[in-house]
């Protein structure tokens, strides 16, 4: 036959209207299936997830989530470090007067691609990204806090401030905790999973589950519409309760 | 194909490998007896090896002074070929500013030499120098091959040591890494300020003990009778420019910080923060940022934080 090859000018279609990937990603069908159960998405530069270049310390590396182009419309937001041994960041699920905006530093084991994928009302998975480069190390390294003396009595202790801006404010959160994630030997796991923001009246405002790969001393910054007190819940692993009051 | 063709292609295609890796360190008089290897100011490449700082040393009638010894040991041992080839006078004492790799990582060279250093900088290369290396090798790749820390056998203090007809007058200052080593000569007026100062080239903050304090630094240096000031980092000067650029960022850099935690501002909103036209001659402005905002912003925000806690 001599038109055998002739499919293979067909080949390029195949690639045709498949999403671009704005990362080089080894990942992203694995992580697509495991954390967004093969959902509909696309990449989309509306979610902007903001990272530095590289990571100067691998184990604070600070990183914030913007999706309030997508403001009133959000379900909840994931977000991963797609070649961390741990690579699960956070499950934020912001709701009455939280903007759909986070800051958070995490530890980082290497070089990697970072997601932030955002779930809105439509089912669809907006799914924001960023690569940063890393000497590594960040998720085995030693704890800080374990090597300062009574750092026990500290535990869940909350530095918070409240920064008026123009249309709301920021809510700024320090925790004193360890947050071991069972990679340093013989220190099991141990970390904060679960926070809760209410308002005065016990309305629940935001409400998010923290994974291992956040850093120790967790530092955390939300943006709230809307004056009046808030109430912070922290939970870790052990079922420790931390209560803060934001003024 | 036959044996010989075979070694043919493996010469053939090991030729980039073999070549020689050079710095090529070209001695430059600076002041009587003085001579510089400036450094570029550039970060750590594969290209320069690390080449990234200013070594000085002073050749007087006891023999010669070195002070730091570079980034690695191939730079350690080039450094004393380039010595060699300016005097006959052996080398007689090693003098490190501070621990950081790129001015102590070529001890190895100067192993039959006493090398002096503060207190702390001993500390600090041993309890950091090691990481401080393998990160080195990872930046700059085989031109550190064979590099091991080598820990000062002296410990320095501050006064005057007598070198020949050199009166050379120590500094122990702290701003850089809470152990910075500063010297000046008074018989020639030049002052090796260490990584207390940098010219034209960001400077860098992983051990500063606060910006405070190393403002404080720059004063008592720019206080003493110097003619020609060799920074750690960037060109010399026989003007004040070198510390009123220190002063000028030191205090911006405070600025930013103190303002964007008064503010609530985000880690990586401040690493984006735009910097200065005035700036806009230093190197690596926008690298060294990132890099200082993580080192120094985290106690500039707990500041501005109160305890909030309601129960435990």
């Amino acid at each position: 036959m001599r038109l055998r090859g002739w499919w293979i000018c067909c080949v390029p279609m195949l690639a045709w209207g498949a999403p671009v990937d704005p990362v080089p990603s080894v990942m992203w069908a694995y992580y697509h299936q495991l954390f967004l159960a093969n959902a509909p998405f696309v990449f989309d530069e509306r979610v902007k997830l903001l990272a530095p270049p590289f990571a100067e310390d691998a184990r604070q590396v600070p990183l914030e989530i913007d999706a309030r182009a997508f403001k009133g419309d959000v379900v909840k937001i994931l977000a991963w470090a797609e070649l961390n041994p741990l690579p699960q960041i956070v499950d934020f699920q912001p709701m009455e007067r939280v903007l759909p905006w986070l800051s958070i530093r995490v530890r980082i084991e290497q070089a990697t691609p970072l997601r932030a994928t955002v779930l809105t009302r439509d089912g669809l998975w907006h799914v924001g990204s960023a690569l940063i480069d890393a000497a590594g190390g960040g998720c085995t390294a030693p704890s800080v806090v374990r090597t300062q003396p009574g750092w026990e009595d500290h535990l869940g202790e909350v530095l918070g401030g409240r920064y008026p801006r123009a249309t709301f404010s920021r809510v700024k959160l320090h925790v004193a905790h360890p947050m071991d994630n069972g990679m340093v030997s013989g220190i099991p796991e141990f970390f904060i999973n679960h926070a809760e923001l209410r308002s005065d009246d016990n309305r629940l405002l935001a409400r998010m589950e923290l994974f291992p790969a956040v850093s120790e001393n967790p530092n955390l910054a939300f943006d709230i519409e809307g004056p009046g007190p808030t109430r912070l819940t922290l939970r870790d692993t052990s079922g420790s309760q931390f209560e803060a009051a934001i003024p | 194909m036959s044996p010989r063709w075979i070694m043919l292609w493996l010469i053939l295609f090991s030729l980039p490998v073999l070549a020689e890796l050079d710095y090529g360190l070209k001695p430059r008089l600076i002041a009587d007896d003085t001579w510089l290897l400036e450094g570029s100011t550039a970060n750590f490449t594969k290209d320069n090896g690390g080449n990234i700082v200013n070594v000085g040393f002073i050749v007087t009638e006891a023999g010669v002074v070195v002070i730091d010894t570079g980034p690695s040991r191939r730079y350690g041992e080039a450094l004393r070929q380039a010595i060699a080839r300016v005097t006959e006078k052996p080398v007689i004492q090693v003098l490190l500013t501070h621990h950081h790799p790129d001015h102590a990582l070529g001890n190895q060279a100067f192993k039959d030499v006493p090398i002096g250093a503060l207190a702390g900088t001993a500390e600090l290369l041993h309890a950091q120098g090691d990481s401080l290396a393998e990160n080195l090798y990872r930046l700059v790749g085989d031109w550190m091959r064979g590099t091991e820390v080598v820990l000062p056998g002296e410990v320095l203090q501050a006064g005057v040591k007598t070198f020949g007809s050199h009166d050379l007058q120590l500094l122990h200052l702290r701003g850089h890494t809470g152990a910075d080593l500063a010297i000046l000569d008074r018989k020639t007026g030049v002052l090796f300020a260490g990584d207390l100062v940098f010219y034209q080239r960001a400077l860098t903050t992983p051990h500063t003990p606060g910006l405070a304090q190393w403002q404080a630094d720059i004063a008592t240096l720019q206080g003493l009778p110097w003619t020609l000031v060799v920074p750690g980092h960037g060109p010399i000067a026989t003007d004040a420019k070198p510390f009123e650029q220190m002063r000028d960022y030191l205090t911006w850099l405070d600025h930013l910080l103190r303002d964007g935690a008064a503010q609530g501002r985000d880690m990586s909103e401040l690493i984006r923060s735009p910097i200065p036209e005035r700036f806009a001659t230093i190197n690596l402005a926008r690298y060294e940022l990132t890099r200082s905002v993580t080192h120094l912003y985290p106690q500039y925000e707990r500041t501005q934080m109160q305890p909030i806690n309601t129960q435990q």
